[in-house]
């Protein structure tokens, strides 16, 4: 480097001509990987749409395999596995896919620590466990699922996600119990309020939940 | 210029000149069946795409040169192919089927476990503890299982013709020395240990790892839990005493602690045992554990102690003495057990672990005293390494250590010491090989070598498991175990031989949807068994090692929880045919803690509308075999069938209160033990019996269980 800077131009117009053609170069190469990624999310997106879970999942895993330090692939991999997973009755195959979430929300959770969506999600794979068999995991997850839920609040007490999954999830275990979830249905209808505001610069930020939560306040006012 | 030109073009002929290349091939199964919903990729880029249905894939990619293409489908090991993009056509891949703790094949022959894993575990940890009858004992639980026999007036396990001291608890992998409270005779002892701090528990029944030893009959194996889910109070109030826990959590780290008081004196003033014994001063003790755990990024650090302080004075009826015989015990008992686990990269695991404890009797039986004291520790290390799931390997090595101490003294200052001191060493080394998701292999051996009895043994274990179908798989066991012999024998003479049994174990597993079948037959062949020459053993015996027995039996297991909603159900049969010579017997018989016949059926129903589990269990046990001096033969005279209707109701006042009652024989059913002849004749040359029966035919539990925690949901249900 000494040597270069000695010289006179034109030596150093060339260069600096020549390190100007790079930049350009790195940037077009910057920005088809981030269209690369967008039309690769879009299109995994789009397969989740018209239900082809296995693809759409193939998908989001190429793409978290090839994007590496980006938690959004490795949460929507473990998404899909998880929504998926809700109503099977086959053990094996139920068993594979939330181990593959848990796995992928583990390596999310690695790339984006105390990220209150993240842990929404890892709740969400031991919900699917405990509807499956309440019996065996009921006793050992949900009181995971409490830490979970009241760890992702104190994070981000504004995300409507986590504001709106705790509460169906007290919902659901005061309905167990036998108590009246009504006292909840007021944190449902702060989720809504919070769901019309809530914005991410981050694309594809998960963005899921509001019908769902809408869906509940209709249940908490009939 | 005209170079910079040359350089970008150069730069830009991947983009530009995207000569697509085709990718594609299929992916089978070993068996040639195409696996559809493969994910097939070149590594690091999005280029790739999913088998279809008949298997095969297609894409097109812009990359060059070499690259790793990625075939990944769940259920399979992931398969890398290398090489030139262009090499990538007409591929004909293979996968090789992952192997599943959860549908594959298990190694299960012989064992019972009740864990958080399913698929594995007959019992669940809740379920071992709202089972009627068991009033919070665990022990008592897993005796509704079969291959147990109800011995009614001994509350310790009894497994497969094997008396109570062929089996070994250990905690962590550590052995508890004293796993029992200490008792009088005809009087039920419990486990020491509550099931709170207890993620799992795995009983076998025979045919055990190469890991654990000195158990002729079983081995009950308890795992602390790792990680509290979180902190809470749990305060229990109930007609025996009151306890109090509470688990505290640090980050890291975390502290749970449980204490318990018994007393049976206001229980016993409102409905007094009168069977055959009167109480001096009832059952009192004064119990503590506490765990702490401390987990790091790849090791997990344990320490947990247990407190045990035990009294009672007794007077109980015996044929050769006119009055009632006094029997008084004082117990003290101190252990200690702490292990480390440390996770290397590659799959290796390291165990470190020790366990010491002290424990101390004055027991006053007439006018005599005798004072005990035993220390023994146990240190152990153990290596773990796993293959690509389909090859563990466990190698370790452990040193016990017994010190016993015994002090008899006469009312007239007489003093008479036993004593011994024992130092075993073992190793051992085994493997797990899983061939297939079908077929499993487990092969080990263990070595000891035990210093009081200048013994060297070996024993190889072996364990195979076929999956027959995809619910069924048939698992085959094989084992030989030796024990020292016990305490009471080895502190007299310490010239004996280790007592052995050869364990030939054939199981048929079919689970379903909720639904649990099993059957087991078994051979035990028992060899070098104690014998003596006196009632009981005593300072001037003479020893032998040459008793000798078999066992054989099949056991029924039947479980559904799924058939019948809110109900939940278990059956268990065991047939037993065993004969020993042992001890003082005068030829091969069958003992008296072996009945023929063993059945059990434990029911809970969840009743939404009030709240409540309502369970009830029923056992029976037919006739046990006792000596009767009176008539020719040994050993073959029956009592009457044993029969015990247990019933409990958890009633949940909310979600952290739970109201509990139960009662035990609740149809106060007279069940007799056995009897007791008088050692010499009467005047009309019969021999004068008593008739030995429980204390009381039923008891009464009533409990009040509050947990204080932060979710607010958490309940002792699991406690009771």
């Amino acid at each position: 480097m000494k040597t270069l800077f000695k010289k006179e131009s034109p030596q150093n117009h060339t260069i600096i001509k020549k390190a100007f053609l790079l930049f350009c170069f790195s940037v077009s190469l910057f920005a088809t990987a981030q269209d690369q990624y967008i039309a690769g999310m879009k299109k995994a997106m789009a397969l989740w749409d018209e239900d082809k879970i296995t693809e759409a999942a193939n998908l989001f895993e190429r793409i978290a395999m090839a994007e590496e330090d980006n938690w959004i692939p490795y949460y929507f991999v473990a998404q899909v596995n998880t929504v998926s997973s809700f109503g099977l009755k086959d053990e094996a195959v139920l068993t594979q896919r939330l181990e593959k979430a848990k796995e992928f929300v583990d390596i999310a959770k690695r790339l984006s620590p105390d990220n209150a969506e993240i842990l929404v999600l890892e709740a969400m794979i031991n919900t699917a466990w405990i509807t499956y068999d309440g019996a065996t995991y009921g006793m050992t997850l949900s009181g995971k699922n409490t830490q979970l839920y009241n760890k992702a609040m104190a994070l981000a007490p504004d995300n409507p996600r986590v504001v709106f999954s705790k509460a169906n999830w007290d919902m659901g275990t005061a309905r167990f119990f036998g108590k009246d979830p009504a006292p909840y249905c007021k944190d449902v209808e702060k989720a809504l309020e919070l769901f019309a505001t809530f914005e991410s610069d981050i694309p594809f930020y998960p963005n899921w939940g509001a019908d769902r939560a809408k869906q509940v306040l209709e249940e908490c006012k009939s | 210029m005209k170079n910079q030109i040359v350089l970008l073009a150069a730069l830009m002929i991947p983009w530009f000149s995207s000569a697509q290349t085709q990718v594609n091939g299929i992916v089978t199964d070993k068996s040639g069946n195409p696996i559809s919903g493969a994910n097939v990729y070149l590594e690091g880029t999005y280029d790739g795409a999913s088998t279809v249905a008949d298997g095969s894939f297609y894409f097109e990619t812009s990359e060059s040169g070499t690259n790793t293409l990625v075939i990944s489908v769940l259920g399979y090991e992931p398969h890398y192919e290398m090489g030139e993009i262009g090499y990538f056509k007409n591929l004909n891949i293979v996968l090789v089927e992952a192997i599943n703790q959860l549908t594959g094949v298990t190694l299960s022959a012989g064992t019972f476990e009740a864990g958080d894993n399913s698929k594995v575990s007959v019992l669940k940890p809740l379920d071992i503890v709202t089972t009627a009858g068991v009033a919070g004992d665990f022990v008592a639980a897993l005796q509704t299982l079969p291959g147990t026999t109800t011995v009614n007036e001994d509350g310790r396990l009894f497994v497969r013709g094997g008396a109570a001291g062929e089996t070994q608890v250990f905690i962590d992998g550590l052995r508890v020395f004293q796993p029992f409270n200490a008792t009088a005779n005809n009087v039920p002892t419990r486990g020491r240990f509550s099931p709170f701090l207890f993620k799992g528990i795995t009983f076998s029944t025979g045919g055990y790892s190469a890991e654990y030893g000195q158990a002729l009959s079983s081995v009950l194996l308890l795992n602390t839990t790792d990680v509290p889910d979180q902190e809470k109070t749990d305060i229990s109030a109930m007609s025996v005493g009151g306890g109090l826990g509470h688990t505290e959590i640090w980050g890291d780290a975390s502290l749970s602690f449980n204490t318990q008081y018994i007393n049976l004196s206001p229980y016993e003033t409102l409905i007094p045992s009168t069977q055959g014994m009167r109480w001096n001063s009832p059952f009192e003790s004064i119990a503590g554990e506490a765990i702490f755990r401390l987990r790091g990024d790849k090791s997990i650090f344990k320490l947990y102690t247990g407190f045990n302080y035990a009294n009672f004075d007794i007077e109980q009826e015996d044929i050769n003495f006119e009055d009632f015989v006094r029997f008084r015990l004082r117990n003290n008992n101190l252990y200690y057990n702490s292990t480390y686990k440390h996770f290397f990269d590659n799959d290796w695991t390291l165990n470190v672990g020790g366990s010491i404890s002290w424990d101390t009797n004055d027991i006053g039986l007439l006018e005599n005293t005798i004072a005990t004291t035993e220390t023994a520790s146990h240190v152990k290390l153990k290596v773990k390494k796993t293959f690509n799931r389909r090859f563990t390997v466990n190698v370790g090595t452990e040193v016990f250590n017994v010190d016993y101490e015994e002090t008899f003294t006469a009312p007239d200052g007489f003093t008479f010491d036993n004593n011994f001191d024992d130092l075993l060493w073992a190793g051992f080394m085994e493997g797990d090989i899983f061939f297939s998701n079908d077929f499993a292999l487990k092969l080990g051996g263990r070595v000891e070598h035990t210093s009081v009895l200048e013994e060297f043994t070996f024993s190889p274990r072996l364990s195979l498991a076929y999956k027959s179908g995809k619910d069924s798989q048939f698992s085959l066991a094989y084992g030989d175990f030796y024990q020292n012999p016990l305490t009471e024998v080895l502190k007299f003479d310490q010239r004996l031989g280790l007592e052995k049994t050869t364990h030939y174990i054939l199981n048929y597993q079919y689970l379903k949807n909720g639904k649990t079948f099993r059957v087991e037959g078994y051979y035990k062949d028992y060899d070098h068994l104690i014998k003596f020459d006196t009632e009981l053993p005593q300072f001037d015996s003479q020893y032998t090692n040459e008793g000798f027995g078999y066992a054989a039996g099949l056991d029924v297991f039947w479980r559904d929880n799924k058939s019948v909603r809110d109900l939940d159900y278990w059956i268990s049969y065991s047939y037993l045919d065993t004969e020993r010579d042992f001890q003082n017997f005068s030829t091969a018989a069958t003992p008296n803690f072996a009945p023929r016949h063993s059945f059990s059926l434990v029911t809970k129903y969840w009743v939404e509308k009030l709240k409540s589990q309502i369970g009830f269990t029923y056992n029976y046990a037919s006739g046990r075999p006792y000596e009767n001096p009176n008539t020719p033969g040994f050993l073959n005279e029956r009592t009457k069938a044993f029969h015990n209707l247990s019933i409990n109701w958890a009633y949940l006042i909310d979600q952290q209160k739970i109201l509990y009652f139960s009662v035990n024989n609740v149809l106060g059913i007279n069940n007799i033990s056995g009897y007791q002849y008088a050692n010499t004749p009467n005047a009309d040359g019969i021999f004068d019996r008593r008739t030995i029966t429980p204390p009381a035919d039923s008891f009464f539990f009533v409990g009040f269980f509050w947990t204080i925690s932060d979710d607010k949901k958490s309940n002792q249900l699991d406690n009771l």
